[in-house]
């Protein structure tokens, strides 16, 4: 999806509050109010989450309703790590990402919705429409991967990575059908990469520690 | 099912340097000090952070909200940081 610029303004977001951990650690009408506060905070990211992936409507669930789903999966989240904040940076920073991840997770959720995931009958075509810079190096590199993809990954990296970065599925959506999560669907991806750089060096079509190959 | 197209950006992808690593839940236990460095406009922070945030466009994502957001809260321009979470 595809970042679209400011959030939009909140009416009023209780960020200056200098004591917010004590707070919301002991009990009583005080931490009442920063539990609102801290709800409020983290609406306001994942709306602001929200509106920058585009999600207008879908799936049943509208922008307000998909963002306060978010937030009050986030308090929850982010009151269970409280202990862990050291104070390295705001505490609305902090905050801030919680919010913003249940918010990305619950829009790409609703965004695939109902389609499906291939992960079989895997075959590549080498792309053969014209761009910038296509030239015979260019697609001999295509057909190399394309092959390495075949001989160099075990089935289920080959699956994690078509789906991944060829399908473009999002990895949390992929991890939710697969029964797993995000750190090993990238685990699995970045041990792919390995072996593909590997093979490319090998072949003396990479050099060693550079970014990727165009 | 028909064929996949594997084209340069595909490529690019499929062959990025993510090295060193670190983990999904290594860059959200960051990712806060991280957007704070960018946006004090810190080139030095974290090699592992920049390679998972070029390899993993969920993280990136959710990276760059955090850098408007936080932007917004202290005023400044966010896009100088965004400039520099993308490189």
């Amino acid at each position: 999806m595809t970042a679209l610029g400011p959030v939009p303004a909140a009416a009023t977001v209780p960020t200056e509050r200098a004591d917010w951990v004590s707070t919301l650690s002991l009990p009583g009408p005080e931490r009442d109010r920063a539990l609102r506060d801290l709800h409020e905070l983290l609406v306001h990211a994942a709306r602001g989450q929200v509106h920058r992936m585009g999600w207008t409507t879908g799936g049943g669930a509208d922008v307000d309703e998909l963002a306060n789903q978010a937030a009050d999966e986030a308090l929850v989240a982010l009151l269970g790590k409280l202990h862990t904040f050291e104070g390295r940076s705001r505490f609305t920073t902090w905050a801030y990402k919680f919010g913003v991840l249940h918010a990305a997770n619950a829009v790409r959720s609703a965004a695939w919705r109902g389609r499906e995931i291939q992960l079989d009958g895997l075959e590549l075509l080498p792309d053969t429409a014209p761009h910038p810079g296509h030239y015979a190096e260019a697609r001999d590199l295509v057909e190399v991967v394309r092959r390495l993809l075949g001989t160099v990954l075990t089935p289920h990296q080959r699956r994690v990575v078509v789906a991944l970065v060829v399908d473009e599925v999002p990895i949390d959506v992929l991890a939710e059908r697969l029964g797993t999560n995000r750190n090993a669907l990238y685990k699995t991806l970045h041990d792919a990469r390995v072996r593909i750089r590997t093979a490319l060096v090998a072949e003396g079509l990479l050099e060693a520690s550079t970014g990727g190959a165009r | 099912m028909s064929p996949r197209p594997l084209g340069p950006r595909e490529i690019e992808q499929l062959t990025l340097d993510t090295e060193p690593w670190l983990s999904c839940d290594d860059c959200f236990a960051l990712v806060d000090e991280y957007v704070e460095a960018l946006l004090a406009g810190d080139l030095t922070a974290a090699p592992a952070m920049r390679a998972h945030l070029r390899g993993c466009p969920a993280c990136a994502e959710e990276a760059a909200t955090l850098v408007v957001l936080t932007a917004e809260d202290t005023g400044q321009d966010p896009h100088p940081a965004l400039t520099l979470l993308e490189r």
